[in-house]
């Protein structure tokens, strides 16, 4: 090596100084070390979300007598789930139409009966989602909703929501 | 050296191959998508949420919503929801017509809104972003949410 570099010394050649390059990559380097910030993996669940439609409230007078409708009249297409928090803003109780669920595991056998039947009317769901409900417990309704399959074995994916008032029950 | 009085050099070659290597590494890895990211969220954790397909990937507006119904968009909070998201909804529009001389103010967007919320956001909140976004022609949604807890 060195009797190389003597023997370029002794033919004229020129010795790049690799000082300044060495500086910059060292900067670079620290610039890329110091912004690296590795963003966490994340999933999404994708929606087509309708465009807003009118909401008829359902009149007080116009209720029989064990009607718990209790806020939108919606056409025949549309499957209505009411979520109501409890009071940390979790997920308390649930309604498909006007028939109580307990848990999401019955939320989830419920649609299923209602969307997979032959001649189910049904091309989406609305979830009335009470104001105060937390994000999180919305997310495990629509996570119900999006592994669902229509009858022609489409997933479903036109979902709406509408808020409901907070004295709603 | 000393004892020689000659002058040592170093051979800096491998130390700059190594560094070379390792700012092809970091440029490689690097994702300026995550400025756009408000990541001091806590999303929702969810089963069924798929990782993020790419292909045929189209415009994408980025709403960081925290747990106060505050929208942060690159770290700014923006006081004026519906303004920002009226005006975010223009420029996607006036972009899709310089493509497309037949979209009518009336068509959907076809740009992706891609909601990262906090898991403790109130549904009162939260529901006055979608609905701006509504109200200005998006249509098409993406709900972020974890596949799994974080150290899980």
């Amino acid at each position: 090596m060195s009797r190389r570099r003597r023997k370029k010394h002794d033919a004229g050649g020129v010795e790049v100084n690799l000082t300044a390059m060495l500086d910059m990559a060292f900067q670079l380097l620290a610039f890329f070390v110091l912004t690296f910030k590795p963003a966490p993996i994340e999933g999404q669940i994708s929606l087509r979300m309708p465009p807003p439609q009118p909401v008829v409230m359902a009149r007080t007078k116009d209720k029989k007598a064990g009607d718990t409708n209790k806020t939108v009249t919606t056409g025949l297409d549309s499957l209505v789930i009411s979520a109501f928090p409890n009071k940390s803003g979790g997920l308390g109780t649930m309604q498909v139409f006007d028939q109580p669920v307990a848990t999401l595991a019955g939320l989830d056998a419920e649609l299923r009966d209602k969307l997979t039947a032959a001649n189910t009317p049904f091309e989406q769901v609305v979830i009335q989602v009470h104001s105060g409900l937390r994000y999180d417990a919305l997310m495990s309704v629509i996570d119900i909703c999006t592994r669902q399959k229509m009858a022609d074995g489409k997933p479903l994916s036109k979902l709406s929501f509408v808020e409901l008032d907070p004295d709603a029950k | 050296m000393a004892s020689s009085g000659k002058e040592g050099e170093p051979d800096m070659v491998p130390m700059l191959d190594m560094v070379f290597q390792l700012i092809t590494f970091f440029m490689l890895v690097i994702n300026f998508k995550s400025a756009s990211m408000d990541l001091e969220l806590k999303l929702p954790v969810v089963g069924s949420a798929r990782p993020v397909d790419m292909k045929g990937s189209k415009d994408m507006l980025v709403l960081n919503i925290n747990e106060l119904g505050q929208l942060k968009v690159f770290g700014e909070v923006k006081e004026d929801i519906e303004g920002y998201i009226a005006n975010e909804g223009a420029a996607s529009r006036l972009a899709v017509r310089a493509k497309d001389r037949d979209f009518k103010d009336t068509d959907d967007l076809p740009s992706n809104v891609v909601v990262r919320a906090d898991q403790a956001t109130p549904f009162k909140l939260l529901n006055r972003v979608i609905k701006a976004c509504q109200d200005n022609g998006f249509r098409n949604f993406s709900m972020k949410a974890l596949n799994k807890k974080p150290g899980s």
